[in-house]
């Protein structure tokens, strides 16, 4: 068997466990609520948003839903992978698996792959709803490009929260820590980023929440590059052509490899040193 | 179990694993310096013997089981192995030649038994007729679609066990295999162990109980604040240590069965109301000859193999008192001075 095939099969079978776990069963209507049911709401033909705009565009109203995907999405990712690592070196498997001959990398790589996979399942699915809502609602599809960036932004974030709970995992000698940890990155991210800003952009002398002043704007834009649901959402900007905060598709993209490259490395690495 | 004395298979020269402890200073919040663990230990596994590695909690077994896994790293040392029938060759994974089974594995969950062995299975690359006849090796064959949740303690040593084998490994690790088993469980599992040796795998079983071992075991290492103090036939370490040829002597009724041996060979004495029982160590014949001249009531005599801390005792010099303490306060230092390297 390849080395290929092998992390594939073991991959497969951390996602067979996980999407036939309790775990998922609990968290389907909370990602039910969060993904079709947003795209159900910002897709209503009378809906006024704040500063009385209207979303125009297929593409607009999932960029205003992708709000379920930064709340929703991404913490159900945490909440899958905590206990990736944690929980077989409570049980003592973690010794048994780490016994096998199959290198670290790789028990690495599937496990990212299985926890990923096992939250993009229900994820893509509800996103292909989400799309057929906004379609039902608006009469308009989203182009191929706008699909495609859609779908490979929601993987990515949602990886990325997968990574970085593995990360904790790894490191956490009881499950506690490892759910603190995760939901910590999540909350800290999904919520206090706002804080980070303002109070950067404070010290900056740059006014606060002027949705009108360039170097406000220009700031937010510059630090969302540090946040994953900030790059997350530049991604999402590349297929919006009315809206500009000064950072280019080039930076979104390539912050989004380093939001990629790094925690995987920093997993690979923790793998390699891990003591059951 | 009849000695064999096999070729060596597996060969541990001067290895060492000492694990990192935290070590904070002012500049460095996150230092860490080598903590305890193995120091310098030599060490030749035979092929088809079963090595008991014995030693008070602490004294570093599960480190040195893990590290001739090759779950933990080797530091510094060497390690050659002999498995296909050539010279001896460096060994760069261990884990292609070792079955590694730890203490305690709470196999838990609504997977079932042959699940369980199968995923683990994949990560080898083993196919589901070897998993098959793994099951029915270690007695699971009728229990394969059982869930793990409601196996016995007995039956998830032997899952264990099985989980081990997967590899065909030339080499099989117990870490203290005997926890939690119950007698007649623990008998089934030394016969295991036996069936196994016979094929030609090289066991080593770790223990706190000597008692435990006995019987099964046909080497000895002696294992204290990560070092080796004595490894060999059984015999043979008993000889080096001086504590071959022990006897137990019971009688009935009340005698002065510390005048059957000289004092110096007299090493337990006790008399109650049902009899008196005698340790000594030296040939018995003077003795049962001295308590019949005395008329003594003689009940058994038999050999009797010393416990774990007069194993120590004689290894380390060390008195009962002092061997004491130290397997109390744990093995925190190596007995050796060694260089102990800053942020490892």
């Amino acid at each position: 068997m390849s080395d290929l095939k092998r992390i594939m099969k073991v991959a497969a079978r951390i996602r067979k466990e996980r999407l036939s776990g309790i775990r998922l069963k609990i968290m389907l209507p909370i990602l039910l609520l969060f993904l079709p049911g947003m795209a159900w709401g910002f897709s209503d033909p009378n809906i006024v948003l704040p500063g009385g705009h209207q979303p125009d565009t297929a593409m607009e109203v999932l960029f205003y839903a992708s709000l379920g995907v930064v709340f929703g999405a991404t913490m159900c990712a945490v909440l899958m992978a905590f206990d990736g690592v944690s929980k077989d070196r409570a049980s003592g498997m973690l010794e048994v698996r780490l016994a096998q001959p199959m290198p670290r990398q790789h028990q690495a790589t599937a496990l990212i792959l299985g926890h990923a996979q096992s939250i993009l399942v229900p994820v893509y699915a509800l996103l292909l709803a989400s799309v057929l809502v906004v379609q039902v609602r608006t009469g308009q599809w989203p182009t191929l490009t706008e699909l495609l960036v859609y779908a490979l932004s929601t993987g990515l974030v949602v990886f990325w929260y997968t990574l970085f709970a593995l990360l904790a995992s790894t490191s956490a000698r009881e499950q506690g820590t490892a759910i603190a940890f995760g939901i910590g990155v999540w909350f800290f991210f999904t919520f206090l980023w706002a804080l980070v800003t303002t109070m950067v952009a404070y010290a900056s002398g740059v006014a606060v929440g002027e949705a009108n002043d360039p170097a406000w704007v220009a700031l937010e834009g510059m630090l969302d590059l540090l946040s994953p649901n900030g790059v997350y959402h530049h991604l999402l900007e590349t297929q919006l052509p009315t809206v500009d905060r000064g950072v280019h598709a080039w930076q979104s993209w390539l912050a989004a490899l380093l939001w990629t490259v790094l925690p995987w490395w920093a997993l690979h690495r923790r793998m390699e040193r891990l003591v059951p | 179990m009849g000695l064999v004395m096999a070729e060596p298979v597996l060969s541990f020269q001067s290895v060492q694993h000492r694990h990192a402890i935290p070590a904070p200073s002012l500049f460095k919040p996150w230092a860490k310096r080598a903590g305890p663990g193995i120091v310098g230990l030599s060490l030749d596994l035979y092929e088809g013997s079963v090595l008991g590695l014995i030693g008070p909690n602490g004294a570093g077994k599960t480190t040195l089981l893990r590290m001739m896994a090759g779950v933990l790293p080797v530091q510094e040392g060497s390690i050659e192995g002999r498995f296909d029938g050539q010279g001896w060759q460096p060994v760069d994974d261990l884990r292609q030649w070792v079955g590694h089974m730890p203490e305690q594995v709470r196999w838990q969950g609504r997977t079932t038994v042959y699940e369980a062995l199968s995923q683990l299975g994949e990560m080898r690359g083993t196919s589901e007729t070897k998993i098959q006849r793994l099951l029915a090796l270690v007695g699971l064959r009728s229990r394969k679609d059982e869930a793990l949740d409601n196996l016995s303690q007995g039956m998830r040593q032997r899952l264990s066990i099985a989980a081990a084998l997967l590899g065909s490994p030339k080499v099989l690790l117990l870490d203290e295999p005997f926890n939690g088993l119950d007698p007649v469980a623990a008998e089934a599992f030394a016969a295991l162990v036996r069936t196994l040796a016979s094929k030609g795998v090289s066991v080593v079983i770790s223990s706190h109980m000597v008692a435990q071992l006995e019987g099964l075991i046909d080497r000895i290492g002696l294992l204290h604040r990560g070092q080796l103090l004595d490894e060999g036939p059984l015999e043979d370490v008993e000889r080096r240590l001086g504590l071959e040829g022990r006897y137990i002597i019971t009688g009935k009724g009340e005698a002065d069965a510390l005048s059957f041996a000289p004092a110096e060979d007299v090493l337990e004495h006790h008399q109650d109301d049902d009899g008196w029982t005698l340790t000594v160590k030296q040939d018995p014949q003077s003795v049962l000859s001295a308590a019949m001249m005395a008329e003594a009531n003689l009940t058994s005599w038999a050999p009797v193999r010393p416990n774990l801390v007069e194993w120590l005792c004689a290894a380390t010099g060390m008195s009962v008192d002092d061997i004491s303490l130290e397997v109390a306060s744990s093995a925190m230092l190596p007995m050796r001075s060694v260089e102990v390297s800053e942020d490892e």
